[in-house]
């Protein structure tokens, strides 16, 4: 390089941005660098909340998992429906998400770190001017994504929070069905995104989404988790209670089907966590549960149905191999037909396992995926209908039940026998998990995505309605 | 203005793309189609190669065996000029078609930078009819003719 020519910007990479990907959820809020493959940062969107000597105390991250404390309470500042409750708190976890993994915490009040102590007999420096608080993204371009039926208002206090709390410098807000799409290769596609607190369908064409066409419902993995406790309630031979490890001192080998010989832990009612401290760490073990037994009767017809040959498909699921699994009590059984039935309500409705305890309402059958998608395409122009059902987009962690492309693909082949049904899915795990974080990663790392930001000045001038101007 | 990649189309493929809209007849040999690609340092579209290649097979194949620097299958974007008959009343007829080429192996990266310009090409070269493709069953000519005259013509 000769030293007397100044580098050209491609050289010292005047276009490359560090800019940050954020992309929320109910159960995880993913953030990391734009264009690295997987999210650097993954965290709960829970956080806990505790008392010490009176003072409220907060926990981000995993760490919230940890230690059961005294008065300990999981809260979310998302709602079930995907859309902020608690923006105080919302913004809590999102900047935990970059600040503890990416950007390091907030620099501390230049007067007070230390740094900057006046030595005996020395006459204090000027500092005027100096900024007493750096903003935790003051050098770092921000790109957000949210769900396709986020309203107005919360899309404008997203840039707000972004641009004046956060300091950016630019800001971008893109839908994250559009994020899959464009992930997958696809300008227009019906992308089925199967959450942890809502599935949804929606609709994108020419790379817009056809908000008319958008569709949610509740049945996420949080629902299949209430649907396999309430198997557990009428579980045979005995009914299961998950106890979380926490709440187990010492555990024997017990043969399948026999009462745990666990040793347990009890705390004091002053000592003992929250109840919801509880319930979010039998969700893990109803995560492992998902993973390693669950799957989704693949069709073709539902599992109530009769095969071709006069055998009802049940009597199909039973014959296929069980899975064992083992709680971490030591009970231990082998699952059969069971781990066909706590998902079968995802696509009918009448199959949903009764609990009129569960948080959950009984399903409906609009609410169901196959209707879900009947509903998103009726709500858009008969000419792209055939379109979308060839590019159908699979996304979203839930999605990877096993099974459940291949009943989706049963169930889309016998509603739309004429057109051309094709499914794509990511066959990568962290691809499906993480499908708009990718996209939003790629995006933002593009030199010429320069010209999508909203700058900090546009934002000054124009305020927090600009982003329903440019992030359509 | 909706989610796009900001990567710019080059004025060599507005100038080929009119300069292919208006030949045929008298003013010399037709060209039928014309194969963009987005350039390797992911700021434009350039033009690839234009053709006036009569067999729409040859245009297929072409289309689906591009590769990468590294030899692997590769998006792309191409515009053909689909001639169809619709009988002794109607005559001929030929209508321009945009066709984007993302073929299901291509590397996430490319797929969306594919997808996020797809969009800003079609209305720079203001096409209305367009298909996409990952597939090569998805551009045989019953599809694309059937696309280009509206479900009217290869009954």
């Amino acid at each position: 390089m000769n030293p007397s020519i100044p580098p050209s910007t491609a050289e010292y990479g005047g276009d490359e941005v560090s800019a940050i990907v954020l992309d929320p959820g109910f159960s995880t809020t993913r953030a990391g660098f734009a264009g690295e493959d997987t999210p650097k940062s993954l965290i709960p969107t829970y956080y806990g909340k505790y008392a010490v000597e009176g003072q409220e105390r907060l926990i981000f991250s995993d760490d919230v998992f940890v230690t059961p404390r005294p008065g300990l309470s999981v809260h979310n500042p998302m709602g079930r429906d995907g859309i902020v409750e608690d923006w105080d708190m919302a913004e809590k976890v999102w900047e935990y998400s970059f600040t503890s993994r990416l950007t390091g915490p907030r620099p501390g009040n230049p007067f007070q770190n230390g740094l900057n102590d006046i030595a005996d007999g020395e006459l204090p420096t000027e500092m005027d001017g100096v900024e007493t608080e750096e903003k935790p993204l003051a050098d770092s371009p921000l790109l957000m994504s949210e769900c396709g039926w986020n309203p107005t208002k919360a899309r404008e206090k997203t840039i707000e929070i972004a641009m004046e709390k956060w300091g950016t410098p630019a800001f971008y807000l893109a839908r994250n069905g559009v994020l899959a799409a464009f992930a997958s290769g696809k300008a227009s596609a019906l992308v089925v995104d199967i959450g942890a607190s809502n599935i949804s369908v929606t609709p994108v064409h020419d790379g817009m989404i056809l908000k008319r066409g958008v569709q949610h419902s509740p049945l996420g993995g949080d629902y299949i988790s209430s649907q396999i406790r309430a198997l557990f309630k009428t579980n045979t031979p005995q009914p299961i209670t998950i106890t979380p490890h926490y709440l187990i001192s010492s555990k024997a080998a017990v043969d399948a089907g026999q009462p745990s010989l666990a040793k347990y832990k009890t705390f004091p009612p002053e000592k003992a966590p929250d109840a919801s401290y509880r319930t979010l760490l039998e969700e893990r073990t109803l995560s492992e549960f998902k993973e390693c037994v669950v799957q989704v009767w693949p069709g073709p017809n539902k599992l109530s149905a009769t095969g071709p040959n006069g055998v009802s498909n049940e009597e199909v699921a039973k014959n296929n191999p069980g899975r064992p699994f083992e709680f971490p009590d030591g009970y231990n059984q082998v699952f059969g037909l069971d781990r066909y039935r706590v998902v079968e309500s995802l696509f009918d409705a009448k199959a949903a396992i009764p609990d009129p305890e569960s948080p959950f309402s009984a399903p409906t059958q609009a609410q169901t995926v196959p209707e879900l998608i009947k509903n998103a395409l009726n709500g858009v122009d008969v000419d792209i209908r055939p379109h979308l059902l060839a590019n159908v987009v699979v996304t979203g962690a839930s999605s990877l039940l096993h099974g459940f492309t291949d009943r989706l693909n049963q169930e889309l082949m016998q509603s739309y026998p004429g057109p051309r049904v094709r499914i794509s899915a990511p066959g990568n795990t962290a691809e499906r998990k993480f499908g708009s974080w990718i996209g939003g990663s790629i995006l933002a790392s593009l030199g010429t995505f320069h010209q999508m930001w909203i700058s900090k000045k546009e934002y000054e001038e124009h305020g927090p309605t600009i982003v329903e101007k440019r992030c359509k | 203005m909706s989610l796009a990649s900001g990567v710019t189309i080059t004025d060599e493929c507005i100038n080929k793309f009119n300069e292919f809209r208006m030949t045929g007849g008298s003013k010399g040999e037709k060209s039928k189609f014309i194969i963009f690609k987005i350039a390797d340092n992911k700021k434009e579209v350039v033009v690839e190669e234009v053709s006036s290649e009569k067999d729409y097979e040859v245009f297929r194949e072409t289309l689906a065996s591009a590769k990468d620097n590294n030899g692997r299958p590769a998006p792309r974007y191409a515009v053909y000029d689909v001639e169809y008959s619709l009988g002794d009343t109607e005559g001929n007829r030929s209508k321009i078609i945009f066709i984007s080429w993302v073929p299901s192996e291509t590397p996430t990266l490319w797929s969306m930078i594919y997808a996020s310009t797809r969009e800003v090409l079609k209305n720079a070269l203001n096409i209305h009819t367009s298909i996409h493709a990952d597939d090569k069953s998805d551009i045989e000519w019953k599809t694309v003719l059937a696309e280009a005259s509206g479900g009217k013509a290869g009954k």
